[in-house]
C-alpha cells in the first residue's frame, strides 16, 4: 500500500466534512460578513439604507460612550480572567492533582457545576441579596461586629458586576486546568522530587508547564463569554457598568442596525486577538 | 546499628495498606557497589520496598539507614537515592538534555552551570545518546527513553540507585542490551543497585545476589546459582519457574509422591511437603521401561520452542502438568507422540524435598 492510499484511509471520505462547513458557513461566515456589511450602511433616525459610508465608524470611535465601552470591556475581562485563574487554579491544583482518588475528584468537579443546573439570569440576579445594602453579606458583618455601617460599595458598582463574573466563569477555569493536571502521571512528579527537586520547583518546572494547555483553554473559554457579556453588567450594576455587550443590546433595541454592527465587528475582531494570542502560549494541537 | 561496609539498611521495616501488610518487618542491606536483583511476584511488596527506600512511602514501623545516616524520616528529594521507574517517568515537555540535566539545577547539591553542560554531555555520550540532546523525549525510542532515565538518575552520581523493573518495558531484544548496559555501568560507576523484577531470569542474570520477596517476606537471600540449585523453599522453587512441584507427604526421610515412594534424606525445612525436580532433569523413557527410583506415568501433550531448548508438556493421572526440558546442545529432541504414555524419571539425589520434617 503506498503513502498516499494510507493517508487517504485515515482521512476518510472528504464528503463527511460537508455539513460542517455548510453549518460554519450558514451560522458563522454569513452572519459576520452581514455584520460587516451592514456596519457601513447609512442610518438616520427612523431609517436604514444600504448607501455605504463609514458615518457609524466614525462616530463609534469619536464618542467617549463607545470607546469608554470598548476600555471597560477590556478593563473588566482582565480582571475577571486575573480572579479566576487565581481562585480556579489553586482550586484545580487540589481536585486533579492532590485528591488521589478519582470518584472524590469526579465529585468535587460535578459540586463546581451543581450552581448550572440553575438558569443563568437567576444565577446573576441572586448576586443581589447577597451584595445588596441590606444583602447577606452586609448584615452577617453587621451582626459580627465587624462593619458598623452596611458597605455600599458591593452592589451596583464595577466591583459587584466582577464578583459576580469572576463566579459565575470560574468554573470554566477550573475544569480544563484539572484535566490537564489530572492526566500528569504521578511517577513524573516523583521522579522530579527523587532528583532533589523541592515542591517549589516541582511546581514551576513540571507542574505548571504541564498544565497551561488547560490554563489556556481555561483562559479562552472565559475570555470568550466575558467580552461578549451583557447580562451580568446590566443585571448588577444598575446600568452604571456600560460593556460592548450592553452596547450592542441598546443599540438593537432601538434599532440602530449600523452602530451595533459596528460595535459587533469591534467585539469580534477583539475576541479574535485574544484567542490567537492565547494559541501562541501553546501548541494545542500537541498538547491534547 | 549499621556495618561499615553496608550503602543501605532496612531494619524491621513494616508497610500496610488498608490492613494488608505490603513489607512484614523486612531487613535487608546491601554493599558498597553490589547489585542486588529483588525478585517476587507481583504483589509481593517489592516496588513498595523500593518506595520505601526511595522516600516516596513512609514505614508504618522499621527504621531505613542510608550511608550510615538514619533516613526514615528524611524526604524524597533530600536522600540523594536515585530512582528509575518502571514507565520512565521522563518529563514530557523537556527534552533529552533537559530531562538529564533537571536535577542538577535543583540545588540539593550545588553544581556549576558549567559543569551542569559537562556532565550532561559527558552522560548523554556514555548512554549512546548522542546527537539526540534537543529530541523531546516523546521522539525517541523505548529503549532510547530508557537511557534518558537511567542518564537523568545516574548524572546525580548517586550511591544507590533503585530500579523498579527498567527493563519491562522493553521488546525481549533491548531488555538483552540494556542489561549488559547497566551491568557495564555499574562496574565503570560504582553505584549500589537494587533491582526490582519479577523475572526470574533478569535476576538470576543481573544480580550480585537474588533476593527474593513473598507476601512483603524476604523469604531467601543468596548468589544466583545457590538460589537456582537450592532454592529455600516451594515458594522460591515456584518463582523460579524451573521446577515441577509434587504435593505428597514425607514421613520418616520417605517421600510418597504420584511418582511413588523415595528416600528423601535430606530434605529442607517447609510448612508444607512438597518434592521439587528442574525441568531439565528429568528423562522421558518408553512406557514399558523398568525404572530404578521415581518414576511418573505421563501422558505427552505439546512442546515449545524456546531456541535454545525444547519444553516438552506432559499431563500426569492426576490432571499435573509436568515440564521437561531438552537443552539442545545435548543433542536433537526427540519427538515424541501426542496423546501416548511416557514414563518420566530423574535421578532421586537431584530432586529437592521440602517438609514439616526437614531440617
Amino acid at each position: 500500500m503506498s503513502d498516499a492510499t494510507v493517508t487517504a484511509k485515515r482521512q476518510g471520505p472528504s464528503w463527511l466534512i460537508l455539513p460542517g462547513i455548510v453549518w460554519m458557513a450558514l451560522f458563522m461566515v454569513v452572519p459576520i460578513a452581514m455584520i460587516c456589511y451592514v456596519s457601513f450602511w447609512t442610518q438616520t433616525t427612523f431609517n436604514i439604507s444600504s448607501t455605504p459610508t463609514l458615518a457609524s465608524w466614525k462616530q463609534f470611535f469619536a464618542s467617549d460612550t463607545y470607546t469608554g465601552a470598548l476600555w471597560t470591556t477590556v478593563r473588566i475581562w482582565l480582571i475577571v480572567l486575573a480572579t479566576t485563574f487565581i481562585i480556579g487554579y489553586p482550586t484545580a491544583l487540589f481536585v486533579g492533582l492532590f485528591v488521589k482518588s478519582k470518584t472524590l475528584s469526579t465529585v468535587l468537579l460535578v459540586v463546581c457545576v451543581i450552581p448550572f443546573w440553575t438558569s443563568f439570569l437567576i444565577r446573576v440576579l441572586a448576586w443581589r441579596p447577597m451584595l445588596g445594602k441590606e444583602g447577606a453579606i452586609n448584615i452577617i458583618l453587621m451582626k459580627l461586629h465587624i462593619i458598623s455601617q452596611p458597605i455600599e460599595v458591593l452592589l451596583f458598582t464595577e466591583l459587584s458586576v466582577i464578583i459576580g463574573m469572576s463566579q459565575i466563569y470560574c468554573v470554566f477555569m477550573v475544569g480544563p486546568i484539572a484535566f490537564m493536571l489530572g492526566r500528569i502521571d504521578r511517577n513524573i512528579i516523583e521522579a522530579a522530587r527523587d532528583l532533589g527537586a523541592g515542591f517549589g520547583r516541582i511546581f514551576w518546572k513540571i507542574i505548571f508547564p504541564l498544565s497551561l494547555p488547560g490554563v489556556v483553554v481555561g483562559a479562552i473559554f472565559v475570555s470568550v463569554m466575558v467580552l461578549g457579556e451583557f447580562a451580568t453588567s446590566s443585571a448588577l450594576s444598575g446600568r452604571k457598568v456600560n460593556l460592548l455587550g450592553n452596547i450592542i443590546v441598546t443599540q438593537v433595541g432601538s434599532l440602530k442596525w449600523a452602530m451595533a454592527s459596528v460595535t459587533g465587528v469591534i467585539l469580534t475582531v477583539v475576541m479574535g486577538m485574544v484567542i490567537a494570542a492565547f494559541l501562541r502560549i501553546v501548541d494545542l494541537k500537541r498538547e491534547l | 546499628m549499621t556495618t561499615q561496609t553496608a550503602i543501605f539498611r532496612i531494619d524491621g521495616v513494616t508497610k500496610s495498606y488498608g490492613g494488608v501488610k505490603a513489607l512484614d518487618s523486612v531487613t535487608l542491606e546491601a554493599g558498597v557497589n553490589e547489585y542486588l536483583s529483588l525478585l517476587g511476584p507481583s504483589g509481593s511488596g517489592k516496588t513498595t520496598l523500593l518506595r520505601v527506600i526511595a522516600g516516596f512511602e513512609v514505614p508504618d514501623s522499621g527504621r531505613v539507614f542510608f550511608q550510615g545516616r538514619d533516613i526514615t524520616n528524611l524526604p524524597a528529594h533530600e536522600r540523594g537515592i536515585g530512582f528509575v521507574f518502571q514507565n520512565f517517568a521522563l518529563f514530557p515537555h523537556l527534552t533529552v538534555r533537559q530531562n538529564i540535566a533537571f536535577g542538577m539545577a535543583n540545588g540539593a547539591v550545588p553544581v556549576s552551570a558549567q559543569e551542569t553542560a559537562q556532565r550532561t554531555q559527558a552522560m548523554i555520550d556514555m548512554v549512546g545518546l548522542t546527537g539526540m540532546e534537543d529530541r523531546g523525549v516523546d521522539q525517541i525510542s523505548g529503549g532510547q527513553r530508557q537511557r534518558v532515565a537511567l542518564a537523568r538518575t545516574l548524572v546525580m552520581q548517586p550511591k544507590l540507585v533503585l530500579l523498579d523493573e527498567p527493563l519491562g518495558a522493553l521488546d525481549a531484544n533491548l531488555r538483552g542490551r540494556m542489561r549488559n548496559e547497566l551491568r557495564a555501568i555499574r562496574e565503570r560507576m560504582g553505584v549500589t543497585f537494587l533491582h526490582v523484577t519479577g523475572s526470574e531470569t533478569e535476576a538470576l542474570a543481573m544480580g550480585d545476589s537474588v533476593v527474593v520477596l513473598d507476601r512483603g517476606r524476604i523469604i531467601q537471600r543468596g548468589a544466583p546459582d545457590d538460589v537456582y540449585s537450592t532454592p529455600a523453599s516451594p515458594d522460591v522453587a515456584h518463582f523460579l519457574n524451573r521446577f515441577n512441584l509434587f504435593d505428597g507427604t514425607l514421613v520418616d526421610g520417605k517421600f510418597t509422591g504420584a511418582f511413588g515412594t523415595v528416600a528423601s534424606p535430606k530434605a529442607t525445612r517447609a510448612p508444607r511437603d512438597v518434592y521439587a525436580i528442574r525441568y531439565d532433569r528429568l528423562r522421558v523413557m518408553p512406557v514399558s521401561t523398568a525404572a530404578k527410583g521415581p518414576a511418573l506415568k505421563a501422558t505427552y501433550i505439546a512442546n515449545e520452542y524456546l531456541g535454545s531448548s525444547v519444553m516438552n508438556f506432559f499431563e500426569a493421572a492426576d490432571g499435573k502438568v509436568v515440564e521437561v526440558e531438552h537443552h539442545l546442545s545435548l543433542g536433537a529432541p526427540e519427538t515424541y507422540e501426542p496423546r501416548q504414555d511416557y514414563l518420566l524419571t530423574w535421578a532421586a539425589d537431584q530432586a529437592i524435598v521440602f517438609g514439616r520434617e526437614g531440617k
